[in-house]
């Protein structure tokens, strides 16, 4: 074995996270109330749909997942006030009014003959959103100040992409007649344009700017 | 998706057909002629038919899941986070869903291994009646310590019927269910003790809430210490999910009571009241 | 062949006599029944058993559950019925043709006796076209002979068999015999 007590680089040579990062404590704080706030929606909208759709595979994975967004909602409950947020409440907000009736809109659909739209909303629109603002927070913030964000991000995120693989193969296997998938992208569609009002989970700048 | 759901328009697939208590329990035939007939009701594999018994059984727990999913579920949508239920109150619910979606996967599985399809028994929809109280303490009285109680009391019973027939899926699974479910009692008790205890009234309501699921969940006298009961009250699993020894002796009392009742119940049918004839 | 049935108006369930007879009328035909069948149903138990006497006529007590809908609680199933007609007819078949002599009573059966031959009668309705459940059957027989390979080649062996005799069908059950004539 080497000498214990030679000295060593306290980063290894494989090791190459850098310091710097995109985002300051407030603004970690920030996007992370609105993380949580839109992961609520989320896993409340879910458990609310499960009566309403009479697919029993339907039901179950809404069930399932349901509770993934309560536990990402829990993991950014417990990371505010590490943020120097003592009053989690306070940044758990929508990023702005569009953001509201965006939910209000993914929301609305009840019927049981609506499960495609149920779906869409949450497997095609929320989630690849949540996808994209949380791997942009994971890729810009800082490796080392900011490791707990980043912990929580890859389990969220882990959980994300497989629940989006889920509901999009309860899409496809949905979709029988180009009737309903027209249904379905027009809901995407009207979806859509919503969240782009909002600007993303986080709104404007959730995945940084082009220019 | 408006705030609480009727439990007249719980979605299913075509091959559910839903019942209501009442007409569960209009049947006559369950009262004619019961002297002549075998005193026990107890499932147990000695019965000549044990096996369709323990089938429709497991339909039961299979749709009573579906509901229970469906309870859950709601309770993170009917309320407000913060001024009408607290944000930790719905994880444990959210939680509770993805349980309760466990359970339906394990009773499909359940049902397939024994021989029984998807609808094949009539739907009681009582269980997610007990879910739509507008009160959140209410409901988690109703559901997590009087449905998620019966549960454990049917639970055991099936885990002590795979167990003496030697089926080695259904004692196992029973038994994992089992620990959910004693959870989801105490995670009921523990949260109505916190959310009323500086409220007295709210408390004693949801308790007299509780005590009218638990006779309604007693199906009748389905589930009771009476050998007349298929399904029989566990006690120790009961102790285990936070019961007194003294709740558990009033379940066992009501229970009891419910049988008889039910007995009447049938009876009136018999004779001609047309609001328990179940066509 | 001549099918009665009674009563002819049910008041606890919601039954249909002639319906009845038809649907026995038919799985008489299919099972290969020569004399007059008689169904009494007892309206007044929820509960599925079937009772046999044998004579110049078959008689049939039947519970009601035994032809009830399990989805409709009191509604007749028609499937149910037939099935349920189908076991009984064809027990009543290996009685009168002979090679079942030795068997107990019904009332005597043991329950893996009981298991073994609903089994031999399952299969040989699914051949015939009806509607049977095997993984039912199959849990059935596990339950009375127990939960392993054996017990389900042994059960494969009872269900694929045809014209056995009581002795024949309880070699199969408890293994002692292997050679079974293929339907």
């Amino acid at each position: 074995m080497a000498d214990p007590f030679k000295p060593r680089a306290p980063f290894a040579p494989w090791d190459r996270r850098q310091l710097p990062g995109l985002f300051d404590v407030e603004e970690t704080a920030r996007r992370v109330g609105h993380y949580k706030w839109a992961e609520m929606k989320l896993f409340e909208a879910l458990g609310g749909w499960v009566a309403t759709v009479p697919e029993l595979d339907v039901k179950m994975r809404l069930g399932t997942h349901c509770y993934h967004h309560a536990w990402h909602a829990e993991l950014w409950h417990k990371r505010l006030p590490e943020l120097r947020e003592m009053n989690p409440d306070r940044l758990t907000v929508p990023p702005n009014d569009a953001m509201v009736r965006f939910v209000e809109a993914m929301t609305e659909p009840e019927a049981p003959e609506q499960t495609i739209e149920k779906l869409v909303g949450v497997y095609r629109v929320f989630i690849p959103h949540f996808i994209a603002a949380y791997t942009f927070h994971r890729n810009n913030t800082s490796e080392i100040t900011d490791a707990p964000t980043i912990r929580s991000l890859n389990f969220a995120l882990q959980d994300e992409v497989a629940d989006w693989t889920d509901g999009e193969m309860l899409i496809q296997s949905l979709l029988d007649t180009p009737e309903e998938v027209q249904r379905a992208a027009a809901h995407q569609a009207r979806l859509e344009t919503l969240m782009l009002e909002a600007g993303g989970i986080a709104g404007p700048g959730t995945i940084g700017g082009m220019e | 998706m408006r705030k609480f759901f009727p439990v007249e328009e719980l979605a299913r697939d075509q091959r559910f057909e839903q019942i209501t208590m009442r007409q569960a329990q209009a049947d006559p035939r369950t009262v004619l002629n019961a002297e002549s007939r075998n005193k026990t009701n107890r499932l147990t594999p000695d019965r000549a038919d044990a096996s369709d018994r323990a089938r429709g059984l497991m339909h039961g727990i299979f749709v009573g899941e579906i509901q229970a999913l469906e309870g859950a579920g709601r309770t993170c949508w009917d309320f407000e986070t913060g001024t009408e239920a607290p944000f930790a109150l719905k994880l444990d619910m959210a939680r509770q869903a993805w349980d309760e979606a466990r359970h339906v996967e394990i009773s499909v599985k359940l049902s397939d291994w024994m021989g029984t399809e998807i609808g094949q028994f009539a739907e009681n929809t009582v269980l997610f009646e007990a879910a739509c109280s507008n009160d959140p303490v209410l409901r988690l009285a109703g559901v997590n310590r009087a449905l998620e109680g019966l549960a454990i009391d049917v639970f055991t019973t099936m885990k002590e019927f795979g167990d003496l027939a030697g089926d080695p899926f259904l004692e196992f699974c029973e038994d994992w269910m089992l620990a959910d479910e004693v959870t989801h009692v105490k995670m009921g008790s523990d949260w109505l003790r916190r959310i009323t205890e500086n409220d007295a009234e709210r408390r004693k309501k949801a308790l007299e809430f509780q005590q009218v699921v638990d006779k309604l969940f007693s199906f009748g006298g389905t589930r009771s210490d009476s050998k007349e009961s298929p399904i029989g009250l566990a006690r120790r699993f009961r102790e285990l999910a936070g019961f007194t020894d003294t709740e558990v002796e009033d379940i066992a009392e009501m229970s009891l009571k419910a049988l008889e009742e039910r007995k009447a119940f049938a009876a009136a049918a018999l004779a001609g009241d047309t609001t328990a004839d179940p066509a | 062949m001549t099918v009665t049935v009674t009563p002819e108006e049910f008041r606890f369930v919601h039954f249909d006599a002639a319906q009845t007879a038809r649907i026995a009328d038919d799985v008489a035909r299919l099972t290969g029944i020569d004399r007059p069948v008689q169904v009494e149903i007892d309206e007044t138990t929820p509960l599925s058993r079937v009772r046999i006497d044998l004579g110049d006529t078959i008689v049939l007590h039947v519970e009601s559950g035994a032809f009830e809908d399990t989805k409709r609680p009191r509604h007749q199933s028609e499937t149910a019925t037939a099935a349920s007609l189908a076991r009984c007819l064809l027990k009543a078949r290996d009685r009168l043709e002979g090679g079942f002599g030795e068997a107990p009573t019904d009332d005597d059966l043991t329950l893996q006796q009981a298991a073994a031959w609903d089994t031999y009668c399952a299969g040989r309705m699914a051949r015939l076209g009806l509607t049977v459940n095997q993984q039912r059957f199959r849990y059935n027989f596990r339950n009375r002979f127990g939960f392993t390979d054996q017990v389900d080649t042994r059960f494969e062996r009872v269900w694929a068999a045809d014209a056995l005799t009581w002795g024949e069908l309880q070699s199969l059950t408890s293994g002692e015999s292997m050679v079974v004539d293929a339907p």
